[in-house]
């Protein structure tokens, strides 16, 4: 593993983030429009929902976003020949998703920031201490790696950069709907219960509830989004590598 | 062509093949690449010394640029051997890697990057230290006329623009050997002429240049020898100069044209 040849990916990765519209949107603009937007309609008790329950939603909810962009990238990258020039540098492959995965961590903890700076003018008022926070942060980045892991899946099957964003949604619109800021059924959470999402609010919503750090159902939480992140990771690197670099 | 005793399973260091009893730079050897039912290289068999400027001519889809992907480890050979710098593509190509500078035929720069940027990360990609990248950086930029442009993002240059960025990413490590891919496709004359003075200049600093072509022109005026190469197989070899006299032909054209019946300019 060589620092400078991932730092420099990274680097670039993170002026990308800044550079082009539909990055910066999908990744900061849209978690802030949405924060706000809930806010705005939800903000008020008197409506009947309490914004501390929508907040770990939208933020895992902003973390799905990944997806898209991650396979946007990806697909980008292949059409324009990049992904071979990079490919026929020194750079290892280990380096090459290394870079990506710690873009994206870096992009979902402040996502993460965003959304709670905000909704602490709605409302929110997280019970947790330091040490919940950090674990809060820990469970949203690897979080992350789950999005890269399914974002490297969909570049895979996807033939183009516009393919990609539709293709994404297979894996996105399940999460938002069972597994985000959507209250769930007794019905519905049989089907969110497969889904990563479902396991990163409760534990997320248990935090800034106040639960105790070591409770079991947390523990369960961390286990099954780190388990799922490790494995979904390591199937898309698997998938890209052979299927999707050509 | 390449002897059996030149090709080594295991020099794996540079110095074993650029020693002065063996001064190949790049060996092949009955190199053949299939692609489901096409044979895009048909038991290629070549040798380039260093710091030999040698020219792959020939029309689209003669396998030119299939040739160039083998040797730089993005495709795998169906069969045979192709030794790079001493090393094999299939078993030390993070070596190969090392030695190597890739221009490909379609500019792949980041649009989002200005031009400098967009160097410096491949320098860094080479894991360059930081000092080298600028020095070098600079020079190209200069030596290829876009240190004005170097500050705006590439999103906004010309194709002729594009094609020297191209390049200069492609030779920012310095490389032992460099492939280029149509360098100039798409140039205009004039900036065509420069590309070439640059390109004869890498000749001078003892590099090994690969050019695939299929101008006429750039191949008579650069290359050191040519392989002629037509359906994946190597059809001609020598220095231009050899072969219009062998097959009594003004131009490489018309020995293309004495060898195969046809002008390597139907198949662009």
């Amino acid at each position: 593993m060589n620092l400078q040849r991932i730092m420099a990916l990274v680097k670039m990765e993170l002026k990308k983030l800044i550079r082009e519209p539909a990055y910066l949107f999908l990744m900061l603009l849209f978690p802030a429009v949405l924060t706000l937007a809930f806010g705005i309609a939800f903000g008020d008790p008197a409506l009947g929902m309490d914004f501390s329950v929508l907040t770990p939603g939208l933020i895992s909810y902003a973390c799905i976003f990944i997806i898209m962009t991650v396979a946007m990238s990806f697909t980008e990258q292949r059409e324009q020949g990049l992904l071979k020039r990079i490919n026929v540098t020194p750079m290892t492959s280990g380096e090459f998703i290394g870079s990506h995965m710690i873009s994206n961590m870096f992009i979902a903890i402040l996502q993460v920031v965003i959304v709670l700076v905000m909704a602490l003018f709605f409302g929110f008022r997280p019970l947790s201490d330091v040490v919940g926070f950090i674990l809060a942060f820990l469970i949203i980045a690897l979080f992350s790696l789950c999005s890269v892991g399914l974002g490297l899946i969909t570049a895979t099957i996807a033939k183009s950069a516009g393919a990609a964003t539709g293709i994404s949604f297979i894996f996105i619109l399940p999460q938002m709907f069972f597994g985000t800021f959507i209250p769930i059924t007794d019905t519905t959470r049989i089907i969110a219960m497969f889904l990563p999402s479902y396991y990163v609010v409760d534990a997320l919503a248990s935090i800034f509830g106040g639960a105790p750090l070591t409770s079991e159902n947390l523990l369960i939480d961390f286990g099954v989004i780190s388990i799922v992140s490790v494995a979904i990771i390591i199937i898309g690197i698997q998938l890209f590598k052979k299927y999707g670099n050509k | 062509m390449s002897s059996k005793s030149n090709i080594k399973d295991k020099p794996q260091k540079p110095e074993d093949i650029f020693d002065p009893n063996n001064n190949s730079a790049i060996i092949i050897k009955d190199l053949v690449k299939q692609f489901e039912d096409v044979t895009a290289v048909n038991g290629l068999n070549l040798e380039i010394k260093k710091g030999e400027l040698f020219g792959l001519l020939g029309p689209n889809g003669a396998g030119k640029t299939t040739t160039i992907n083998v040797l730089c480890g993005l495709l795998k050979p169906t069969k045979g051997t192709a030794i790079v710098g001493g090393y094999d593509v299939r078993k030390n190509l993070k070596k190969v890697k090392e030695l190597i500078g890739v221009c490909p035929q379609e500019p792949a720069v980041f649009k989002f990057l200005n031009a400098r940027e967009n160097i410096e990360l491949f320098g860094n990609l080479h894991a360059m230290p930081k000092k080298k990248i600028k020095e070098r950086t600079d020079k190209l930029l200069e030596l290829l006329d876009l240190t004005e442009a170097s500050k705006r993002k590439t999103k906004g240059y010309s194709g002729g623009m594009r094609r020297k960025l191209n390049m200069i990413i492609a030779l920012i490590s310095d490389p032992e050997i460099a492939f280029l891919d149509e360098p100039t496709v798409g140039m205009d004359p004039r900036v065509r002429r420069s590309t070439w003075e640059f390109i004869g200049s890498l000749k001078n600093q003892n590099k090994t240049v690969i050019l695939t072509t299929h101008y006429i022109e750039e191949a008579e005026a650069l290359s050191d020898r040519v392989g002629i190469i037509d359906y994946g197989e190597l059809i001609a070899l020598g220095s231009p100069k050899e072969l219009m006299e062998k097959y009594e032909s003004k131009n490489l054209e018309e020995v293309f044209m004495k060898i195969t019946g046809r002008r390597i300019v139907e198949g662009i």
